[in-house]
């Protein structure tokens, strides 16, 4: 049976009015923020910010990402870890339509009889995926189908940054979804990893994940993961900092662990 | 039969509507940004439409179950989207001249007129957003409602089961914008087709353009007509039904969100003294017009009116359909009537 860590914040309050949700106005939207595009007719239309959402912002009325909570809802062993049965990997791997099985999806209404009584453009749409607890949100978009994509989307973000698998450190080796996204002067990187995948494609939060996994195996500890990884401690440093949920998870970890956070 | 349906179809799809005298307008969000205005005059307006949309509190909420100042203030920023050719720069105050897609009058206008004449907000801007599509709307066409996105997922599902389905002839009655039958083409296989009627030359016409913009020309087929009437070549060749009649009781007209009451079209909301006359209608009509294993999906006002359709259909159309169920919107309403034609 595959192993894995989460913490959650299950047990934490959840919004009961869409006023408590944090809007993005586009005043306010990052600059930085990866965009999705898709056609729609002759216009290419924006719609929003979707996956590497600077998630301490966003979902912070569900509490700190790495908070000492633990999930209740599986089974606790002795170091703390919690078993769900599937490793954290699987939920990344499986397709939209998979995962959103697992999910309990809630959209933000007002009391009435709905339908054509009504217009009002509440849209929000909540996720809440079954096996973990966790939960993702979506509100700024125009229309609920796109917010539910944006609320899967940030999901899988969530989860990679969540749900811990455990590893052998005295015989790991690195996934191929983590050599991707790791920069070419890795001595552990072949030719066939292609060139280095960064945080604005989707396939990135599978090896965020695994890199993850790995710092929390080290303790923390950068210039180990390093060592793990063919790369100076420097290196990995910029990697690490160089997506915004990536960098407050890891620090969040370090700070729990009596170290200092990366800057 | 099936290329009877095809060949008039590419220059049939505009041209069948008789309302070719009805020129839809064109969304404010695909309008060139042919005007200049200052940035100075439009940071003036944009405070003049926040304090007017933040002035309404909750009173609309109190009075009719209307918007509240947070939602006014969040279509603004929609507004602002759809009208100013760089909205982010805009708001980071990074450009002088601004181009914008209406004049700073219309503007001031159009504002006026969502919050002070209550017109809803699809209309000032002319489009919804709904499911993955943006679709034109005006006065005369009812604006598609969120739950309805749910019967495109109904129809995929079925689909994805039976290939009969997929790759046959639907219809969308009183197709309104187009919506349901734009989305449903997007999901069918190659062969699939939608016949999509409305009683009105308005509807007809928005449809078509909808349609159009999304070149389902050779999928979609916009007919005018009530109901069934403009279906009468293809009776008993339907693969699937869908519609999203009137259904709101007429006693209740009168106590609509001002949004709804004053503006959308009356022929599109009224279902008659119980609400149910056009669902009976359709519940009638789909045993003719569908083939044997064809199925339907209606929208109802919710739990009582689905109750009272599916004890009718068990009863009154014994034996002609199976699997006749309810199936619940996101907010727990009981809002849809499913089944399928028995073989």
């Amino acid at each position: 049976m595959v192993r894995s860590i989460f913490k959650s914040f299950l047990n934490l309050p959840i919004p009961k009015a869409i006023a408590n949700i944090p809007i993005l106005t586009p005043s306010c939207r990052p600059h930085s923020t990866p965009k999705f595009y898709l056609p729609v007719g002759k216009k290419i239309q924006h719609i929003g910010p979707l996956f590497s959402v600077p998630v301490g912002e966003r979902f912070q009325e569900f509490g700190s990402l790495f908070s000492a909570k633990y999930s209740t809802n599986a089974s606790n062993n002795s170091n703390g870890s919690i078993d769900t049965g599937i490793s954290g990997r699987e939920y990344l791997l499986i397709s939209d339509e998979e995962l959103m099985k697992q999910c309990e999806l809630t959209t933000f209404k007002a009391s009435g009889p709905g339908g054509q009584h009504r217009n009002k453009r509440e849209s929000a749409v909540r996720l809440k995926h079954n096996p973990t607890g966790i939960i993702a949100q979506a509100v700024e978009d125009r229309s609920q189908h796109m917010n539910r994509a944006s609320a899967l989307s940030r999901l899988r973000a969530l989860l990679a940054l969540k749900v811990r698998n455990n590893i052998e450190l005295d015989t790991y080796t690195p996934p191929q979804e983590l050599l991707q996204i790791l920069p070419a002067k890795s001595t552990l990187r072949g030719s066939n990893c292609g060139p280095q995948i960064g945080p604005n494609n989707p396939k990135f939060s599978l090896g965020m994940q695994a890199l993850l996994d790995l710092l929390f195996a080290v303790e923390g500890s950068v210039s180990d993961a390093a060592k793990k990884l063919g790369l100076s401690t420097g290196a990995l440093s910029r990697l690490l900092l160089s997506d915004n949920s990536l960098r407050m998870a890891v620090n969040e970890f370090r700070i729990s662990k009596g170290m200092k956070p990366l800057k | 039969m099936r290329l009877s349906f095809i060949r008039p179809i590419s220059c049939c799809a505009v041209s069948s509507s008789p309302s070719t005298s009805f020129k839809p307008q064109t969304p404010l969000f695909l309008r060139p940004p042919t005007f200049k205005t200052t940035l100075s005059d439009l940071k003036k307006w944009h405070l003049w439409a926040k304090s007017l949309a933040s002035s309404v509190s909750s009173t609309f909420l109190k009075l009719d179950n209307g918007p509240n100042s947070e939602l006014l203030l969040r279509e603004l920023n929609w507004l602002i989207e759809d009208t100013i050719e760089t909205p982010k720069s805009f708001f980071q105050e990074t450009i002088n001249p601004v181009s914008t897609r209406v004049c700073l009058d219309e503007l001031y206008n159009l504002w006026k007129q969502r919050v002070e004449k209550r017109r809803p907000f699809q209309y000032i801007v002319g489009c919804e957003h709904w499911r993955d599509l943006v679709l034109s709307v005006e006065e005369g066409v009812l604006i598609p409602r969120p739950e309805t996105e749910l019967i495109v997922d109904l129809v995929d599902d079925v689909i994805k089961e039976n290939e009969e389905l997929k790759e046959g002839l639907w219809a969308d009655l009183g197709t309104g914008s187009g919506a349901l039958a734009i989305g449903i083409a997007r999901v069918l296989g190659s062969d699939g087709r939608v016949i999509a009627t409305d009683l009105s030359p308005v509807a007809t016409a928005v449809a078509s353009y909808n349609v159009q913009r999304y070149d389902l020309e050779e999928k979609v087929h916009v007919k005018q007509g009530s109901w069934f009437e403009p279906l009468r070549d293809d009776e008993g060749e339907f693969v699937g039904l869908v519609s999203n009649p009137p259904y709101i009781p007429s006693k209740e007209i009168g106590g609509l969100q001002a949004e709804v009451g004053r503006h959308e079209p009356r022929l599109a909301l009224d279902g008659g003294e119980s609400g149910m006359n056009d669902l009976i209608h359709l519940c009638d009509g789909a045993v003719s017009m569908l083939k044997p294993g064809g199925f339907f999906a209606f929208e109802t006002n919710g739990d009582e009116q689905s109750k009272f359709l599916v004890h009718y259909i068990e009863t009154k159309k014994q034996g002609n359909f199976s699997k006749v169920k309810m199936v619940s919107d996101f907010a727990g309403i009981k809002r849809f009537i499913t089944g399928f034609r028995g073989r």
